[in-house]
């Protein structure tokens, strides 16, 4: 709902305000589908101002169609595909992160689901000189952990330094602050969040459900509407500010006993691509660090391709890693399956 | 209607406002039983859980549309309403490359111009976007598609603001489908929008789309292309004439998973099983 006030566009002034409220027209709907001619001979206003009036504000509110190709043309100068640092992960994702996408990972507690988001930011900030916002709802992000991988990536100083500045970090323990967190990043702009030098290209949540758990359950329909406001906000920031985000979710299991994404089947259709990461069991070792990692949404992979990979080894090996956030490239789709 | 028959249009009047017009005729025999294929002034509904399909095949059928006649394409121009952000443009350029004789970068932009995209984050925008819209089918007679997708998607937010009163939860979706049928109407054109499973409930089965075996999908299928269960208002429900009900299913086929969709119209009782799989050139029936 718009409510009519003054300054909303050029003609709306109070004045006519007034004559509109006196007929019930209070916001920019009641307006926009009431009857002009009719509306204009009650309420006594001149018919063209209120028709000039009525065609701005249908123009300022309703969203403009893009023709495909300016579109494409604009993806293609603006998609950039963030390298994960993980040579397994980046081949599920079709070479790394998406600019403009929403990407979840899922999986059980413990199968590294914040030392992946750990790496990729790392990765991203000092490999690609790129900025991120890591939005921590679990407490599970430690500095230390940060800039040990940080280390393990480059040994000159000030590079680790400069590496995590442009890593910045907001707790969030409830709903509401994510919402302030995530509006205040579209509002006051990504200038707060970036570091010199650097553009903000990836947004990380971990974890998503952590908040959103919370607020489901109870007065359902109020938590649905809340969870679907803040999948909106995350899509409309990755499309808009032109970043990736990431979320993270835990697994539940439904009646066959089969792992599937928690928060439910409304907010299953809101990530782009998900990747399930399990752990390896292994007998005779209570502690494992191999992963397997599966594609189980994904518009350019094939479902159900699996990688296994090593999280100690991606912690420490980071030289091999060849990041390049390449600008502007599109990527074919892979022809073998799997 | 009354409307439009005491403001008396002149027969050059309707010329201009019919003739030209272009419509998606067989977007896809494979998908449709061949006597009720979706016609100018049809409203087809793709419903389906996650994961099952939905926006692939709408980029298959978009594909179709706008690629040039001697590729075997329609020449329709579409509007496309993005209202989950989900829509992937590279996706449906790499269908149409494949897709097109020699796939070069001229051919598919020439492609891309008949298709117009716009975001929509609100149903109050999507009611403003489509009373907006109507302008642009009125100036553009090759315009003959719009696909929504999705129909669903502001569902929650809407059923929580309009408080207790359903008749306010629904308002706004109830006035879009007012808008539809204005433009259905008066244009003849085609929609195509997508509902999203967001209940469990919505599968009468319980087992939701992992349904284990195809027998036993076989036997709830009527179940599920059933009109009645669409949880959105019930003008919504009124309009819709066609109906694809997508789900996945155990097979595979060249170790590629196998969808299928289940199509009913309201102009017979049968339903047409089909199934696909998705590759690289898009959607493959099977």
């Amino acid at each position: 709902m718009v409510f009519l006030r003054e300054g909303l566009c050029p003609g709306l002034t109070g004045e006519f305000i007034q004559a509109l409220r006196a007929k019930d027209i209070t916001t920019v709907e009641d307006l926009v589908f009431a009857d002009t001619e009719e509306l204009a001979q009650k309420c006594s206003v001149s018919y063209k101002a209120l028709l000039a009036v009525r065609r701005v504000l249908l123009a300022q509110h309703s969203a403009f169609p893009v023709s495909g190709a300016d579109l494409y043309e604009e993806l293609l100068s603006s998609t950039a595909i963030l390298s994960t640092g993980n040579a397994s992960l980046d081949k599920l994702l079709d070479s790394g992160l998406y600019t403009g996408e929403l990407t979840e990972l899922v999986g059980a507690p413990g199968s590294g689901k914040t030392q992946v988001c750990c790496g990729v930011s790392v990765n991203i900030a000092c490999e690609l000189k790129q900025s991120v916002l890591y939005v921590d709802s679990t407490g599970g992000l430690s500095a230390e952990h940060l800039l040990q991988m940080v280390k393990a990536k480059t040994n000159n100083m000030e590079e680790q330094v400069e590496a995590l500045k442009r890593i910045q970090v907001t707790r969030v323990f409830d709903i509401f602050s994510l919402f302030e967190c995530l509006h205040n990043l579209r509002s006051t702009g990504i200038a707060q969040v970036v570091a010199r030098g650097s553009s903000l290209k990836a947004v990380i949540v971990d974890s998503v459900s952590a908040v959103l758990a919370l607020a489901l359950g109870g007065k359902q329909t109020e938590g649905m509407s809340l969870m679907m406001q803040i999948a909106g906000e995350l899509r409309t920031i990755a499309k808009d500010l032109n970043v990736a985000v990431l979320v993270t979710n835990h697994v539940t299991r439904d009646s066959n006993g089969m792992l599937k994404a928690g928060l439910g089947q409304s907010w299953s259709h809101v990530p782009r691509t998900r990747i399930l990461l399990q752990r390896v069991e292994q007998s005779g070792s209570t502690c494992c660090n191999l992963r397997t990692a599966t594609v189980i949404k994904s518009s350019r992979q094939p479902c159900h391709l699996t990688e296994e990979f090593d999280m100690i080894s991606w912690a420490q090996s980071g030289d091999e890693v060849s990041g390049s956030g390449s600008q502007g490239k599109r990527k074919l789709p892979i022809d073998s399956p799997s | 209607m009354t409307d439009r028959l005491m403001s008396s249009e002149s027969g050059a009047q309707l010329l201009a406002r019919l003739e030209g017009r272009r419509s998606p005729r067989n977007t896809e025999p494979h998908l449709f039983l061949e006597d009720s294929s979706p016609a100018q002034g049809d409203v087809v509904e793709f419903y389906g859980a996650e994961g099952t399909g939905k926006t692939e095949m709408l980029y298959h059928l978009v594909a179709r549309c706008v690629l040039p006649a001697d590729s075997g394409g329609l020449e329709v121009e579409v509007m496309y309403v993005d209202t989950d952000y989900h829509f992937d443009m590279l996706r449906l350029v790499t269908i149409l490359e494949r897709r097109l004789p020699q796939g070069s970068e001229e051919e598919v932009r020439s492609c891309l111009r008949r298709l117009y995209v716009v975001h929509c984050a609100s149903s109050l925008q999507l009611l403003f976007t489509l009373r907006y819209a109507e302008d642009t089918f009125c100036s553009r007679p090759s315009l003959g598609l719009l696909v929504v997708d999705s129909i669903s998607a502001f569902y929650w937010p809407d059923k929580s603001g309009g408080g207790h009163s359903v008749a306010r939860q629904e308002s706004n979706l109830r006035r879009c489908v007012e808008l539809l049928e204005k433009l259905l109407k008066d244009y003849r054109i085609v929609v195509f929008a997508s509902t999203q499973a967001v209940m469990r409930g919505s599968f009468p089965d319980g087992a939701g789309p992992d349904e284990p075996s195809l027998s036993s999908w076989k036997q709830s299928s009527s179940a599920r292309t059933d009109f009645g269960r669409t949880y959105l208002c019930k003008p919504w429900r009124r309009i819709v004439t066609h109906r694809l009900a997508f789900s996945k299913t155990d097979a595979r086929r060249d170790g590629k998973q196998v969808f299928s969709v289940a199509s009913s119209s309201t102009r017979t009782n049968r339903t047409k099983q089909c199934s696909f799989s998705i590759t690289d050139v898009g959607v493959q029936f099977i």
